[in-house]
């Protein structure tokens, strides 16, 4: 990695304020034996306390990679660049003892898991009071009582109790529960959450999302949350970024982005998720053939056809090209820019067509029509195309060279 | 109203509880079914929606007959099968076929695509042709949108959304009337799930298969089934039509289950300014 700095996401925008966390072209490289892989490849964001950023993604498309470097629990081998900013100290910066006194202190996170991240020969009460004893000089008993507090807090009953309970004897929902209890203990200003809810079932997953949201508010906190589903973003998140094979390839306030999406990949996550009232959006038409008069759904999905790419080569120009069923010749060889949407500019994506040609084939898609029709309707017009050169729009390197 | 091709009569199945090495004693019992009513229309796709531990698993497993029921009938096309044995169990079980959730644990990693999909007509020894199997194999890895020619390859060169193909091909290999399929798209990638519920549905309409769909997940159903059973506790809490039970759930608990499914704004009402 060059010392070239090549912003995807230029002009960060001033809010209100200085943001609590600021990354900004974040890259990490995972060396393996089939060669390097571009887990995050150059994302960009910014969150502010007291608000919550979804980041969203299926598989290998970065997000848990891009929310563990924020941690500093990258494998040892990873190769990180970029700069991440936290309240007033740069992260990538930090040794690893002064990064050791911020996790689990300022920083603190949750994973999918519970069970495993949980040490099972150790009862609840005594992890509790290692985690507040590590950053804080109390005695025990002070310690214990701020533990029975927490798992207070957390909605679990008789917490006193429960403080010798081993993790086993506790649900799902309660492991949970206890993980964000360690996590809350010192009061962080940022909590990670990867997937909290992702192994819990839906109703206890109910559950936990509100305590979060609850938490969140009592105690001023930003979140990342990261997740698959669409649907627990829309119910916590105020921002949201959509990831795609290690770029963040739209983002924006949850509503706009679920509303208006205005990447053809964020189109077409939408259009493969059944939903459980109505039609959903942008939902293929409700053909005839494909309508069985009893079935739920109104119209038949219309899936992202192809699976993701491998992260170790990935395709040239837009990652999403071989995938996107509104891909130019063009779009191949040039990197997308995550650019402000004209009239909306704190909703970006990063994608090659005019924002207007985008505009007016998602109205389409929203109307019922299927990929095809809205397509052939569309004339479809590249940000690239005007005669004269390299347009501002454009990623300043040579076509066809990918990042490295 | 068409013929049930599927009706189970107060199935039950409790695992015993015992203590001791030698002396077992049992001293109670998991009620995992505990008394369930579930009659399946030829030709209609049956949703058998739960959470962890409901008892849904436990009931497809009794209908493959892979459990032997503690009490209760399952009559599958006329026949009480709950307690069949031997050479019975063996003809009546090329009727039924299962697909599973983990496409990494359903398919033998030292095998090939091909003798995998080939194994049931192996099994029951039909099509002992050679080239003929591999035919008809081929034709079934087309049908499930697999590359005919990927006949040599073995299980890890696949993707998870090819692998669930994969176990599709080989359940549809002897043209079953029922195919039980528990959890099939919940270890699947959003945009892969949608490829899988498509082709599942397109399946079941052509070959006219008559589906019992178990999921977590209440959407996914709703998109998949035309009936839906909902089950709580070893037992069936309520059933009826989708949309009709979806509009107007009666039982608590499914009132419960839907109001805790997060939902994403539906697009097309929202008026964008």
């Amino acid at each position: 990695m060059s010392g070239v700095i090549n912003f995807r996401d230029e002009g960060i925008r001033p809010q209100g304020g200085v943001a609590l966390l600021r990354v900004q072209d974040l890259r990490v490289q995972l060396p393996t034996e089939d060669g390097v892989v571009r887990a995050v490849d150059g994302i960009s964001y910014e969150l502010h306390a007291g608000r919550t950023l979804g980041i969203v993604g299926e598989s290998g498309s970065g997000k848990t990679v891009s929310a563990l470097a924020l941690m500093g629990l990258q494998p040892k081998s990873a190769r990180l660049s970029g700069r991440i900013d936290f309240d007033g100290r740069e992260l990538l910066a930090l040794d690893s003892r002064k990064l050791r006194a911020l996790r689990g202190d300022e920083l603190a996170m949750i994973f999918q898991d519970p069970l495993s991240s949980l040490h099972p020969l150790h009862r609840v009460g005594w992890q509790l009071v290692e985690a507040i004893r590590a950053h804080r000089d109390v005695a025990k008993a002070a310690a214990r009582e701020r533990a029975a507090e927490l798992l207070d807090l957390v909605g679990i009953p008789d917490p006193r109790a429960r403080l010798r309970a081993y993790p086993h004897e506790l649900s799902g929902g309660q492991r949970q529960r206890v993980m964000i209890a360690m996590a809350l203990a010192n009061e962080p200003k940022l909590l990670i959450a990867d997937e909290p809810t992702t192994a819990l079932d839906v109703t206890v997953q109910a559950q936990i999302l509100a305590l979060l949201k609850r938490l969140q508010r009592e105690l001023g906190m930003a979140m990342v949350f990261v997740t698959h589903d669409l649907g627990v973003v829309a119910e916590i998140a105020d921002e949201v970024a959509v990831m795609y094979a290690g770029r963040i390839v739209e983002r924006g306030s949850t509503e706009r982005v679920l509303s208006a999406p205005s990447h053809p990949y964020t189109w077409g996550l939408l259009r493969s998720i059944p939903r459980l009232e109505g039609g959903a959006a942008g939902h293929g038409p409700a053909s005839g053939a494909a309508r069985d008069s009893d079935r739920g759904s109104v119209g038949e999905l219309e899936p992202i056809a192809g699976r993701p790419p491998s992260l170790i080569s990935p395709p040239s120009g837009c990652h999403f090209h071989p995938r996107c069923p509104y891909a130019l010749p063009e779009h191949a060889r040039v990197d997308p820019v995550l650019a402000p949407i004209p009239g909306e500019p704190s909703h970006r994506a990063a994608c090659l067509l005019e924002s207007a040609v985008r505009a007016a084939l998602w109205s389409r898609l929203r109307d019922g029509e299927s990929v095809e029709q809205a397509r052939a309707g569309v004339e479809l017009v590249d940000i690239a195309a005007p005669p004269g050169g390299a347009t501002a729009g454009l990623a300043n390197e040579p076509a066809g060279e990918t990042h490295g | 109203m068409a013929e049930p091709l599927l009706e189970v009569r107060g199935l039950v199945k409790h695992f015993p509880l015992t203590r001791g090495v030698i002396l077992q004693r049992q001293f109670g019992a998991v009620k995992a079914v505990d008394g369930i009513d579930l009659t399946l229309t030829a030709g209609q796709t049956h949703g058998l929606v739960g959470e962890t531990g409901c008892g849904k698993s436990t009931t497809a497993r009794l209908i493959m007959r892979l459990l032997e029921p503690t009490g209760g009938e399952i009559r599958f096309a006329g026949r009480d099968i709950a307690h069949l044995g031997g050479g019975a169990l063996r003809a009546m079980r090329r009727e039924l076929a299962m697909i599973f959730q983990d496409p990494y644990s359903s398919l033998n990693p030292r095998r090939t695509i091909g003798s995998i999909v080939a194994e049931p007509l192996a099994i029951h020894n039909l099509q002992p042709d050679r080239a003929a199997r591999r035919r008809r194999v081929q034709e079934l890895l087309d049908s499930v949108g697999l590359n005919p020619e990927h006949y040599n390859r073995y299980p890890h060169e696949f993707s998870g959304g090819q692998r669930q193909r994969i176990g599709l091909a080989r359940a549809l290999a002897l043209s079953p009337k029922l195919l039980i399929a528990d959890e099939p798209v919940s270890a699947l990638d959003v945009s892969i799930q949608a490829q899988i519920l498509n082709l599942l549905r397109e399946l079941q309409r052509e070959l006219g298969l008559t589906l019992l769909f178990i999921s977590h997940d209440l959407s996914v159903v709703r998109y998949m089934c035309e009936r839906v059973a909902v089950m709580q506790h070893g037992k069936i809490v309520e059933s009826g039509a989708v949309e009709e039970l979806y509009r107007s759930p009666t039982h608590p608990y499914t009132r419960e289950l839907l109001a805790a499914v997060p939902k994403i704004p539906d697009d097309r009402r929202t008026i964008i300014a």
